[in-house]
């Protein structure tokens, strides 16, 4: 031992003391802060890039006439596994090119649905309408509707759309 | 800045606070050895505060618990604050150790500091009651086997065993009751009473002041800081250095979810618990009562009475032999139990590295039955391999028997399946969670699926299998093919005293020949 509790240290010495156990404290703290800080942020956000799902096939289809897909997906929601619906509107263009559109309006997420009189997508909330390719022809919609990656697969002429 | 502080001072008064906290008087001649109850606090501290943060993405239900906790892995710096509440614990264990052996070799328990000693023997208590309460958090099988134990040595109780099992078990088995109710005590109620205790500890401790060196030193008290709290963040500082480097170095181990059903795990406890499950062993059958019970019970009894066994006014250990080495010898019981503990371990039958025949027929099973229909990169649900399954086996197992109970929604149902193939396809679910399939002859994936079908409720091989018919691990050893094909086919033709049945009908010729083949070969 450097020294004995008997004698009380000196000026400088305490002050030295002091310092070393208020780096200490700060040092203990500060890093346990940063670690806790970081862990309650959240999750890394992770690259997720969805999964294809089945969609049937271009039989169902009708060329450049908008289909709604109910399609159950697997959300993955930190440790939670969430089988959500969804529903998307595929457009086939009646030979190899298909179009995937999210059915959520972008205005406050109601579902679109296609009216095939006028041809056009009419949101039932607050009179958003979007034409076939889903740009916004009135309403308050701010944005097209989503449009979802989706291919077919030649072999067998089902659709994938990647959810 | 300093007028800040003066105002926040003439508003609370707060420098009378810091005063009271940072200048304890102490007596002279305090030195290292009165730093390890800081250090404990400091531990405790951490494993409050990283234990608070664990629950932001913990979820206590047996469905979930485990994905939770591997989740939290995937979390930044997870794996770092779950390596800090995990090993924490340990350290806390030796800390506590460290400081009642220090309180004991300086008697310091002593008049007037009685009721400190036993506030701090409720606290050893409390800390136990939290490592065994947190051990089943992570749902995985050390946690589940763990807790099986310590339910079932419960039961030791005299005249109470059931009850106290019941409370410690929740429900009628160990599953979401039990996962609850430790989970509140190990949040919530023990939490609570620790930092009671340790509020009534340290106010004891400020009351009687700390007992400093054995014998009296001469000179004034030295006030706690600067020079012993230098003393104590040092030591601290060690300690969490240590603590962070454990932390650091990886996450805390995390077997599979919990599995009621597997017969192959082999449980052992946390090494600061092996020394009480080694003491178990010396007790067999009726006796288990006094190495669960009463030896515990008279150590715990010892420590709460030493105050009142060792009278003596000299705290000096050289002046109090019996005592100190009645401690000595108890201490060095534990350590030998301990180590004795920690080498008699089994090996593990789990650690097998090649596919059992009823895990490969599974994968046969799992195609036959249409479950990579759905369970596919393009399917609704995930691929059966490559992927970690965090399901627990009656989860799987449900869902093999009837996939729209638990997945609503499939369009058709799944034709019914015989309860061996069931049982394969689990194996399979399992082993597919963990290890890639290493590929088979064909052969053997022609082989697997009658085996895992039809052998496997009454045969072995190579350790999985039933115990009624003979192990057929080196069957080539004894019969050729022939042999064994007609004694597959009608056992009462080569042996009229044969008790399997005749397979004959139930196997194709392409079957026979596979099965017998196979078996003929394993030499």
């Amino acid at each position: 031992m450097a020294h004995t509790s008997e004698t009380p240290p000196s000026g400088e010495r305490r002050r030295a003391l002091a310092i070393f156990v208020n780096t200490v404290v700060a040092l203990i703290g500060g890093g346990l802060s940063a670690v806790l800080g970081a862990f309650a942020l959240g999750p890394r956000a992770s690259a997720s890039q969805g999964r294809w799902s089945r969609a049937g096939t271009t039989d169902d289809l009708k060329p450049d006439e908008p289909v709604a897909r109910v399609l159950s997906v697997s959300r993955v929601d930190g440790w939670y596994r969430a089988r959500a619906r969804e529903t998307v509107f595929l457009v086939w263009d009646g030979d190899k090119a298909i179009r995937a559109m999210s059915a959520t309006c972008t205005h406050l997420g109601c579902q679109v649905r296609w009216e095939a009189k006028d041809k056009k997508f009419r949101c039932p909330c607050h009179g958003g309408v979007y034409a076939a390719d889903g740009t916004v022809l009135e309403g308050p919609p701010p944005r097209p509707l989503q449009t979802v990656e989706a291919r077919i697969d030649p072999s067998d002429s089902s659709v994938l759309v990647r959810l | 800045m300093k007028r800040l502080f003066e105002w926040l001072h003439a508003r609370t008064g707060y420098r009378g606070a810091v005063h009271v906290m940072l200048d304890e008087p102490l007596p002279p001649g305090t030195g290292w050895f009165f730093t390890l109850g800081s250090v404990l606090l400091a531990l405790l501290s951490i494993q409050l505060l990283t234990g608070a943060f664990l629950t932001l993405y913990y979820a206590a239900s047996p469905d979930h618990a485990y994905d939770s906790v591997r989740f939290i892995n995937a979390v930044r710096f997870g794996a770092i604050v779950r390596g800090l509440h995990h090993y924490g614990a340990s350290f806390i264990v030796v800390a506590m150790v460290a400081h009642m052996l220090r309180v004991i070799a300086f008697g310091s328990y002593k008049p007037p500091r009685e009721v400190t000693w036993l506030s701090g023997l409720a606290l050893l208590g409390l800390i136990l009651g939290f490592a065994l309460t947190g051990y089943l958090l992570p749902w995985d099988q050390r946690a589940y086997w763990a807790t099986v134990v310590t339910i079932n040595i419960s039961k030791l109780t005299p005249l109470a065993g059931e009850m106290v099992a019941g409370v410690l078990r929740g429900g009628s088995t160990i599953g979401a009751l039990t996962l609850t109710r430790w989970y509140s005590a190990h949040v919530i109620f023990l939490p609570a009473g620790l930092v009671l205790l340790i509020v009534g500890h340290l106010f004891l401790m400020r009351r009687q002041g700390i007992s400093g060196p054995v014998r009296a030193r001469s000179g004034s008290p030295s006030a706690f800081f600067p020079s012993q709290a230098a003393r104590d963040v040092t030591m601290v500082l060690l300690v969490v250095t240590v603590l962070a480097a454990y932390a650091w170095h990886g996450a805390p181990p995390l077997e599979g979810p919990a599995d009621p059903t597997d017969a192959t795990y082999i449980p052992r406890p946390e090494w600061y618990f092996l020394g009480l499950f080694q003491l178990l062993k010396y007790f067999p059958g009726k006796w288990e009562v006094v190495g669960a019970m009463a030896v515990p019970g008279l150590a715990a009894g010892f420590l709460a009475l030493l105050p009142w066994l060792d009278r003596g006014p000299d705290r000096d250990p050289r002046q109090r032999r019996v005592i100190v080495s009645a401690v000595a010898i108890g201490v060095a019981s534990v350590i030998a139990l301990t180590t004795l503990g920690w080498r008699d371990r089994p090996l593990s039958a789990a650690s097998r590295d090649t596919w059992t025949l009823r895990e490969i027929g599974g994968r046969v099973f799992a195609q036959r039955l249409n479950c990579t229909r759905c369970h596919s990169e393009t399917g609704l649900a995930d691929p059966l391999e490559g992927g970690p399954s965090t399901r627990g086996p009656e989860w799987i197992a449900g869902h093999i028997v009837d996939p729209e109970m638990i997945a609503p929604g499939m369009r058709e149902p799944p034709a019914a399946i015989h309860e061996r193939e069931a049982a394969a396809v689990a194996a399979y679910a399992r082993r597919a969670a963990r290890d890639a399939y290493p590929g088979s002859s064909q052969t053997v994936e022609m082989v697997a699926p009658i085996w895992a079908r039809y052998c496997v409720g009454c045969h072995k091989i190579e350790g999985d299998g039933g115990t009624d018919g003979p192990d057929l691990t080196r069957e080539g050893t004894k019969h050729d093919a022939a042999t064994l094909r007609r004694w597959i086919v009608d056992p009462e033709q080569v042996d009229a005293n044969a008790e399997m049945p005749a397979f004959g009908d139930r196997l194709n010729a392409a079957q026979l020949d596979a099965i017998s083949t196979y078996l003929a070969a394993r030499k």
